[in-house]
């Protein structure tokens, strides 16, 4: 039945809002487990299909879960998966800065937020590394994303949009002539 | 190298008061455009570098949290902006803003994947435009970090200050990045380090007895 189809969307995807510690990836082979294995509701051939949709398509990567409940049961299945997903763990952050920003001002309170601003700018460096990384991009996929910087360094107001495109264009274009 | 940044650090930001709409609808516009990933790169360069609305420390206070807090990051970080700015509204209209429009996106890009398949040159621009998202993310980077790492002038604890800031993002990368130790774990044994760090070199006020 739908309606079981439903509960079972938001009975998965409740707790593993509530412990993506660390973010959407840390999930994602629980999900996979959850919704091939377990409920049968895609293959996994699709699954990997989706992936590759939520990495290909504009939006944050964690738009997989709206692609999976939409395969699981239509646009209903992607407005329950998605509210499953986003709304307890947004609920939590909210609590938790609404008390942070209350403090605002306080010594230790500025104390803090510049003892955490080094570490968000490593895990930044980390993350672009990541990318490069896992897409195994090769001298070319280096050499576009040190030109990608530099031009955004350079040129701040450039819109970004025009080096995605460029990039895009120069990675495919050597991939033919290889 | 010309002068880019506005002001040095005013003592109290001021509290700027986007409307509701104009939240959702930036929110959108950096949903849909984010090819390749780095979402909260755009979010950096749209509230901190072109509006002005969070300062340079605050948005990056706040994308640690997003990212040791359970849930997406860039929802998380959307919700911490959103509140900051227009309280409870605000981090609505900022997390639809993100997820709405993107998602009905996502659902149409999956129904005419499922026309075209994915032929060698989409997967390869694809690919090429993650490099570039890349190369985003990393000109965000420096961005920060010059604004920590880089300041002009200032006292000895002004240099000390800026040295342990340095050190700080060296480590984390070293950590994340290169020996890809567990993300959470780092953040929390490193967090009370850096902070440590941001109280003994406070300048003009006596360390006191941090650490007994």
């Amino acid at each position: 039945m739908s309606e079981d189809k439903l509960l079972a969307l938001a009975l998965v995807f409740v707790p593993l809002s509530l412990v993506s510690i660390g973010g959407g990836p840390s999930v994602f082979a629980e999900m996979q487990q959850q919704a091939v294995f377990v409920h049968g509701w895609l293959t996994q051939r699709e699954f990997a299909d989706l992936f590759a949709i939520s990495r290909a398509a504009p939006g944050p990567g964690v738009l997989l879960v709206t692609l999976i409940g939409w395969q699981a049961a239509g646009w209903v299945g992607a407005l329950v998966a998605s509210l499953a997903f986003f709304v307890p763990s947004s609920l939590l952050v909210y609590a938790v800065a609404r008390v942070w920003n209350r403090w605002r001002g306080t010594a230790w309170h500025t104390a803090i937020e510049e003892g955490l601003a080094p570490i968000a700018v490593g895990l930044v460096f980390a993350g672009g590394f990541a990318i490069l990384r896992s897409e195994n991009a090769g001298y070319a996929g280096w050499g576009i994303a040190a030109g990608v910087a530099a031009c955004q360094l350079w040129r701040p107001n450039l819109h970004p949009l025009i080096l995605l495109g460029v990039g895009a264009a120069v990675y495919a274009l050597a991939q033919i002539a290889t | 190298m010309a002068g880019e940044t506005m002001s040095p650090n005013a003592g109290a930001p001021p509290r700027p008061q986007p409307g509701l709409i104009e939240l959702f609808l930036l929110f959108s516009q950096l949903g849909l455009s984010s090819f390749g990933g780095g979402v909260s790169a755009w979010m950096h360069r749209t509230f901190v570098e072109q509006r002005g609305w969070l300062p340079h420390t605050e948005f990056a206070a706040a994308m640690a949290l997003s990212r040791i807090m359970p849930g997406a990051n860039v929802v998380n970080l959307a919700v911490i902006i959103g509140q900051r700015l227009r309280g409870a509204a605000g981090a609505c209209a900022a997390a639809a803003g993100l997820l709405v429009l993107p998602g009905l996106a996502i659902v149409a890009v999956a129904v005419a994947y499922r026309q075209f398949a994915a032929t060698p040159m989409l997967s390869a621009a694809l690919e090429g435009a993650a490099a570039a998202a890349a190369g985003l993310i990393i000109a965000t980077g420096i961005r920060m970090g010059r604004h920590l790492v880089g300041a002009s002038g200032g006292t000895s604890e002004h240099a000390l200050r800026r040295f342990a800031a340095a050190a700080i993002i060296a480590t984390v990368f070293l950590l994340v990045g290169v020996l890809r130790l567990h993300m959470v774990v780092t953040v929390l044994c490193l967090a009370p380090l850096s902070i440590a760090l941001v109280f003994l070199s406070r300048p003009s006020t006596d360390p006191g007895d941090v650490g007994g």
